[in-house]
């Protein structure tokens, strides 16, 4: 979803109010509509380097008008008119929207949304309050500023124009012959001969639970409890919309001490209350309380789109039917207990070198690792190979391990794997030891021509 | 019994013409046979022949039984090697493969049983190689067909189980009665090709290293093992299977004849007859007053020598080349030994004529005693010569006529390339690191090139790598794919197929045989190179200019000859756009050689070689010819040889004549000789005829540097020999340019404009020079202008040169076309007019704007731009009904454009302007620089120390110089030629390489009329150009 559509779509949630102050009403004019009332826009462009996201940006301008509206990939619009007496005229604005969003937000002000855009693009901090000024002040800004088709520019360029003056300058039927309809369109809308209708941020959709307890806890039991109605709250939240969590914050405020906090991160986007709780109790178990708790916050991070839970047609052992989400909830339960890095996956790796010939890979979630289609080597291999091949003595050129080995067959040759540092140049045999088991030893091709054991056959 | 009793044949084979297979070449894996004892070695290349030849001339003379074979997978996966027992067998070899790679893609080939049926594969020994689990079906379903000439070949390459399954092949031997053999599936003549091999298999798959996993080999086994090892591993009645199917096979190459095609001769003519009636005509038709007797004497001579040796059909093919080309009126010129006889100039093969030449040439254009094919090419017009391919192959037919095979081989650059991806680099990274082998990079070490490209040196992989890369550039050079040669054809009597497999080229519609030309020429097959030459292409628009300008009837040798005016231009190196003088060194050379005669330029077109440089040839002579030092011959043999180039060998025919007169070569001897200089790098095998030479030349008298010097001259023409023979005919095309600069300088920069690309210089030095020759050069106008450009006649009845469309960038022909002939229907008004009558899209309109071609319909770029933009739509109608647009046009308040964007947009659009020069606009700020213009400089003394700066016209940096790069900047002055010595250039490498526009500063060096700039401090100024787009050209 690219940014410029994601702000329009969900409908602002009651859940979640805005942080903002609220807005005079009374100043407001009816949002989305052109309208011959005085506008005054200022435009603040994002400097280049890592900046917070625009919506979150946007979030922040709420707080000095309603009508904020986005320019991706980095500016914003403000419609200010109706602010400027609460913030004691343009310059009160102008310094309180930089003190809030700092020297890397550059500034202008013009009658029309698009005026503002080009001047603050172009570098001109200016304010023009009047649009009989602006037509002069935009002149000599470079074409570059209206962020045309590169196609377009260089045709302008082609007629010798370079600068807005130039461009304003062009008889209109004769532009709008060659150029377009729309780009005619688009510089009345920069003069303000034509209205601009912008679309109006609004605030995104999350979920953020706070609830006071009745008297301070310490138990894990009781706090677990305390969570089930936020939880369940949670979960309405979620099914009305048709999301899932995929991170949950859980945050337990200490009256002296900084909040505990216990963050869960789910191999699947998660709805289901009583899940979710399940997860959190075992999640509680490894978490030690400094001091009792007073309130808790539950807040959401990450809502991904998630369809309704389709039960299996068979059940659990019938007809091969798996238990849904089964292994997803083993595996997330053996990881809340034991740690994120104790568990992990197992593939077949491509690669004639015994050791590398199989890799450790993320515990399969959602993603099932592939089976391989490459067809098992013709030479046999053990089932349990030792974490690192062990040395064997060797007594009169026969190695030994609790006694001599006998060596079994004809050997085979891997000599491979020069490529990353690790070439392995050795002869491999099945020998058997005096007891009988069979086992897979290699004798290195390079000198010292040690003997090493690597395997068990079952 | 013992290995060495036994001994061994090593039946499947691969080598690196099995592309990204195997690792080594023929001629290493023939010599490691050798060293090891092999009784035999097979060639077995995948579907291939590629590389036979080059095995058999290695094993030519050795203990090494060469057999020939090929190896072949079918589609169901049955896996087979055949062995071509004779001639028969390989001919049906040689079809079964062209029949499986025609019917696939290039490179490629596909393979059913059907296809293998009904190839019908004779005379040849098959041996089966199993799969993984062996198949007895397959087994059975070759038991069928081969009978007794079937054998099981096994493999055991200790990938475990290698007892167990010789077992089995043996159980399934007895059960089937099918003999086994051993045989190893070599892919290397050592072992430690093992990282080249897993390496060129990574890239064969088009994976990482790392991700190629079991389908990299398990092992090195496949290597040419030594006989002990396989006594231990094989039964001795499988090695010795192997060996009696060896000694079955009795087929060489040497016994491949080839036979001329006869078609020719009409009936109840032989040969002889035609040949020479053809030569008579043709005599009476060059010497209209009679055939004077020297030269009848002489044709006489050669028709009887060419029917001794039974040349005729091969004359009569380039006869008949020859004459269609001159029946559809493309001009052509032949070249080489035979190119210049008698014969051949009565045939119109060549026009040079044999009196004008200097009879020398002429002496010996076939050699007798060495039965050597004779040496034809002929140049054809560039643009023009797809006509006479596709007349060869509509004549022959495609199973009697393909194209050479030209096997491309790793070059650095594509080395680096593959390397880096199979070493798991991004694509881009590979690019960045193959980028670090720029041809003006050899004189800094690698690792600091590899540091420059962002790579860390010290990187574990790199090193392995670049050893790698290393191995495929190493001389011979690694083979990676075959490819069309640039206009070898093989012709044949018989089928093709049966004598060399023919496979398809990149081209629809073209094939090529699996031979290169070295190859061909080892076994003395013929081939007759049709190739493209640029400048007959503009001679024969200006001889047609000028015949239509001026009412003559000039042709190809048909200008008034030893023309003084035109020797004393070459002499003052004002050759730019001349055949072949053009070029820089030449030009140095020209006022110290002063050509003044025919012969001179022929010595002038040979002499600027690199043979001749290398082996230190070109100032003895030099010195020789200003008398400057004594013309000395150091015997009276030499003398005979020498006479014409003042005891100086220049040319390749002389250097093995001096080793038949001096060191007592044979002829056939210096054959060989003649071969081996061509492919020494190759083969690496010249130090045996140093050896012989060297020892020859003691003997009989000579001094052990003279021996040295014309050792060191082989060397140098063995990769760009430039015989007598050639030279000869350019020098006769250099000469035709010349006259035609010198008296007709407007039509010959017509038709170099017409002819584009080619040459040395682009079209805004052409241009540029024409103007400074006194030639009006008229703007390409929308009004005027054809397609090419055109002379038109001033009111002084002299030529001016009238630019054509064809110089505007992106401009189709079409359009150019449709504007003809409207044109001439109607004179256009306006713009409008033309787009509609013309019916011209926007991008041609645009075009014709940005070249400032609708001056006259418009005025300035701007206002053409204007028009065009509108010139097309109309307005739409639901416009301009509200929102207060008017609808009418209005007129643009549009600035006209400057001069600096008149001559960018110039360059831009047409490469060139007929305003100022563009440095003429900056010359105030270079001059407040301290900056001297190329002619201030030039009147400097030598020794001088000036600053100059100017357009980067070219950058050149030959072999042969020892890491210099020479440098020509240009301003509206002139020219200056700058050295850069290679300690300079690796300092100050990117103002070397990048500057459009460079800054030197330097000392000035003049010497014989020539002068050059030795630069000390170089300074990139390209960002004063501004939109300005020029280009350098850069050779190496």
């Amino acid at each position: 979803m690219s940014r410029a559509s994601r702000h329009r779509a969900p409908p602002r949630p009651s859940v979640s109010p805005p942080t903002a102050p609220l807005a005079p009403l009374a100043l407001v004019p009816p949002a989305g509509v052109a309208s011959a009332a005085r506008e005054l826009w200022a435009a603040l462009q994002l400097g280049a380097g890592p900046t917070a996201p625009l919506e979150a940006l946007a979030e922040q301008a709420l707080s000095f008008t309603p009508r904020v509206s986005l320019e991706p990939p980095d500016a914003l619009l403000l419609e200010v008119q109706g602010s400027l007496k609460l913030f004691g005229g343009v310059e009160g604005l102008r310094a309180a929207l930089q003190r809030n969003f700092g020297v890397a937000g550059a500034l202008a002000l013009a009658p029309t949304p698009l005026a503002a855009l080009l001047l603050v693009r172009g570098g001109r901090h200016a304010a023009v309050l009047e649009r009989a000024r602006l037509t002069g002040q935009l002149a000599s800004l470079p074409l570059q500023v209206l962020r045309w088709p590169d196609e377009r520019l260089e045709r302008l360029k082609r007629v010798g124009v370079r600068t807005l003056g130039a461009l304003l300058r062009l008889p209109r039927g004769g532009f709008a012959q060659r150029f377009g309809v729309a780009a005619l369109r688009e510089l009345d809308q920069v003069t303000g001969r034509l209205p601009t209708v912008r679309h109006w941020f609004q605030a995104p959709l999350r979920f953020r639970r706070r609830r006071e307890l009745c008297c301070e806890l310490e138990d894990h039991e009781r706090l677990l409890l305390a969570l089930e109605v936020p939880l369940t709250e949670l979960e309405r939240f979620l099914r009305s919309r048709g999301l899932g969590v995929a991170q949950l914050q859980c945050q337990f405020l200490h009256r002296q001490l900084p909040p505990t906090l216990c963050e869960l991160k789910l191999a699947a986007p998660a709805t289901r209350a009583a899940h979710l709780s399940a997860l959190l109790q075992e999640r509680l178990r490894r978490v030690r309380l400094p001091a009792p708790v007073r309130a808790l916050e539950l807040r959401t991070s990450a809502l991904l789109r998630h369809g309704p839970p389709s039960a299996s047609l068979w059940q659990p052992g019938e007809q091969g039917g798996a238990a849904v989400g089964q292994e997803t909830d083993l595996i997330e339960r053996l990881r809340v207990r034991l740690g994120e890095d104790c568990i992990h996956g197992l593939r077949l790796h491509d690669d004639h070198r015994p050791e590398r010939a199989f890799a450790r890979t993320e515990p399969p979630s959602l993603t099932r690792a592939t089976p391989t289609t490459r067809p098992p080597p013709p030479a046999a291999r053990p089932l349990w190979l030792l974490p690192a091949p062990q040395p064997l003595a060797l007594r009169a050129g026969v190695p030994q391990r609790e006694g001599p080995l006998r060596l079994l067959g004809t050997p085979e040759r891997i000599e491979s794997g020069w490529w990353d540092g690790e070439d392995v140049v050795r002869d491999y045999y099945t020998a058997l030891d005096v007891r009988g088991a069979r086992l897979w030893v290699y004798r290195e091709r390079r000198a010292p021509h040690g003997w090493f054991l690597q395997g068990i056959f079952g | 019994m013992s290995a060495a009793s036994v001994g061994y044949a090593e039946l499947h084979c691969l080598s690196n013409f099995s592309f990204l297979r195997g690792a080594s070449h023929p001629h290493e894996l023939v010599q490691q046979a050798i060293a090891l004892g092999y009784r035999a070695l097979a060639l077995t290349d995948e579907c291939s022949m590629a590389g036979v030849v080059r095995a058999h001339m290695a094993a030519k003379e050795r203990p090494l039984k060469f057999i020939v074979g090929s190896e072949f997978r079918l589609s169901c996966g049955l896996k087979f090697v055949a062995l071509a027992i004779d001639r028969h067998g390989y001919g049906r070899l040689c079809r079964l493969i062209t029949r499986a790679r025609r019917a696939a893609p290039k490179g490629s080939y596909t393979l059913t049983r059907a296809q293998l049926d009904e190839a019908c594969l004779e005379q040849c020994f098959v041996l089966w190689v199993p799969g993984a689990v062996p198949a007895p079906e397959e087994l059975l379903w070759l038991q069928a067909r081969y009978g007794a000439r079937l054998r099981i070949a096994v493999e055991l390459l200790r990938e475990g189980e290698d007892a167990r399954r010789l077992g089995v092949l043996q159980a399934l031997g007895v059960a089937h009665g099918v003999p086994l053999l051993a045989s190893g599936d070599v892919h290397m003549h050592v072992r430690a090709r093992r990282p080249l091999q897993d390496a060129l298999t990574a890239v064969r798959l088009n994976v990482p290293l790392s991700e190629a996993g079991t389908r990299l080999y398990r092992n090195g086994e496949r290597y040419l093992r030594e006989p002990q090892r396989l006594a231990r591993l094989y039964p001795a009645a499988l090695r010795a299977e192997a060996v009696a199917v060896a000694a079955a096979c009795h087929f060489s190459l040497e016994e491949l004849r080839y036979e001329y095609p006869h078609e020719l001769v009409p009936p109840g003519r032989t040969a002889t007859e035609y040949l020479r009636e053809l030569t008579e005509a043709g005599a009476h038709w060059r010497w209209p007053g009679g055939v004077p007797a020297r030269e009848r004497a002489a044709i006489e001579h050669e028709l009887e020598l060419i029917a001794e040796l039974g040349y005729e059909p091969y004359f009569l093919t380039v006869q008949d080349i020859v004459a269609y080309a001159r029946r559809r009126g493309i001009l052509c010129q032949g070249r080489g030994s035979a190119a210049n006889s008698r014969v051949c100039y009565c045939l119109g093969v060549t026009s040079v004529d044999p009196q004008r030449g200097g009879s020398l040439l002429f002496e010996r254009f076939i050699s007798r005693e060495r039965n050597e094919p004779p040496d034809i090419d002929i140049d054809f017009e560039h643009e023009r010569r797809e006509e006479v391919f596709q007349y060869v192959y509509a004549k022959y037919g495609r199973e009697r006529a393909a194209i050479a095979a030209t096997v491309i081989m790793y070059r650095a650059r594509s080395a680096l390339r593959d390397l880096g991806k199979v070493f798991g680099l991004s694509v881009q990274e590979s690019t960045r690191l193959a980028s670090v082998m720029q041809w003006w990079d050899s004189g800094t070490s690698l690792p600091e090139r590899v540091r420059a490209a962002g790579f860390d040196p010290a990187s574990p992989w790199l090193p392995r790598l670049l050893a790698l890369a290393q191995e495929l550039i190493a001389m011979p050079g690694f083979p990676r794919h075959l490819s069309q040669h640039v206009g070898g054809f093989v012709i044949s009597e018989g089928l093709l197929e049966e004598l060399v497999p023919v496979e398809n080229a990149a081209m629809p519609e073209r094939t090529v045989v699996q031979w290169d030309k070295d190859d061909l020429n080892d076994l003395g097959l013929l081939k007759v190179d049709l190739l493209a030459l640029g400048m007959l292409s503009a001679l024969r628009r200006a001889f047609a200019l000028v015949n239509e300008f001026r009412g003559t009837h000039y042709g190809l040798g048909e200008l008034p000859a030893e023309d003084e005016a035109v020797y004393d231009m070459i002499c003052r190196a004002d050759t730019v756009g001349v055949f072949q003088i053009e070029s820089r060194a030449q030009m140095a050379m020209l006022p110290r050689l002063r050509p003044r005669c025919y012969y001179d330029l022929v010595i002038e077109v040979a002499i600027v070689r690199p043979g001749p440089i290398q082996g230190d040839m070109v100032h003895p002579y030099l010195r020789r010819r200003s008398g400057a030092e004594a013309v000395a011959y150091p015997s009276e043999e030499v003398r005979e040889v020498l006479e014409r180039t003042l005891g100086v060998p220049i040319f390749q025919e002389q250097v093995m004549q001096i080793a038949i007169a001096a060191a007592g070569f044979s002829p056939g001897e210096a054959d060989a000789l003649r071969r081996a200089m061509g492919a020494w790098k190759k083969t690496g095998g010249l130090d045996p005829f140093r050896e012989r030479l060297l020892q020859g030349m003691h003997e009989r008298g000579y001094g052990a540097e003279f021996a040295e010097r014309i050792y060191q001259q082989m060397l140098g023409f063995g990769e760009f020999g430039f015989p007598a023979s050639h030279a000869a005919s350019f020098a006769l095309l250099v000469y035709d340019s010349a006259w035609l600069k010198r008296y007709e300088p407007a039509a010959f920069a017509c038709a170099l404009l017409n002819s584009q690309p080619m040459g040395f210089y682009a079209p805004a030095q052409l241009v540029r020079d024409a103007r400074e020759h006194g030639v009006e050069v008229r703007p390409a106008d929308v009004c005027v202008s054809l397609w090419d450009c055109t002379l038109e006649r001033c009111a002084d009845g002299a030529a001016a040169l009238r630019l054509g469309l064809r110089m505007v960038k992106s401009l189709s022909e079409a359009a150019v076309q449709r504007l003809q002939v409207a044109r001439a229907a109607e004179p256009f008004t306006s713009v409008q007019d033309l787009a509609q009558r013309a019916s011209l899209d926007r991008g041609d309109l645009e075009a014709l704007a940005a070249a400032g071609a609708l001056a006259a319909l418009s005025g300035n770029r701007h206002l053409a731009f204007w028009e065009v933009a509108g010139a097309e739509r109309p307005l739409p109608l639901s416009f301009g009904a509200g929102r207060g647009v008017q609808a009418e046009e209005g007129y643009p308040l549009l600035r006209a454009p400057s001069e600096g964007e008149g001559i960018s947009a110039d360059y831009a659009s047409l490469g060139l302007t007929l305003g100022r020069h563009p440095l003429a606009l900056l010359r105030g700020r270079l001059r407040a620089g301290s900056l001297q213009s190329a002619a201030e400089v030039r009147a400097q003394g030598n020794g001088a120390r000036v600053r100059t700066a100017g357009l980067v016209l070219m950058r050149q940096r030959p072999g042969t110089a020892g890491g210099v790069t020479f440098v020509t900047l240009e301003d509206e002055s002139g020219q200056i030629n700058v050295i850069v010595w290679e300690r300079t250039g690796r300092a100050q490498r990117a103002p070397l390489l990048q500057s459009r526009l460079l800054e030197v500063h330097g000392e000035l060096q003049q010497q014989e009329g020539v002068t050059h700039l030795i630069a000390h401090r170089l300074i990139d100024r390209t960002a004063l150009l501004g939109a300005l787009t020029t280009r350098s050209r850069d050779f190496r």
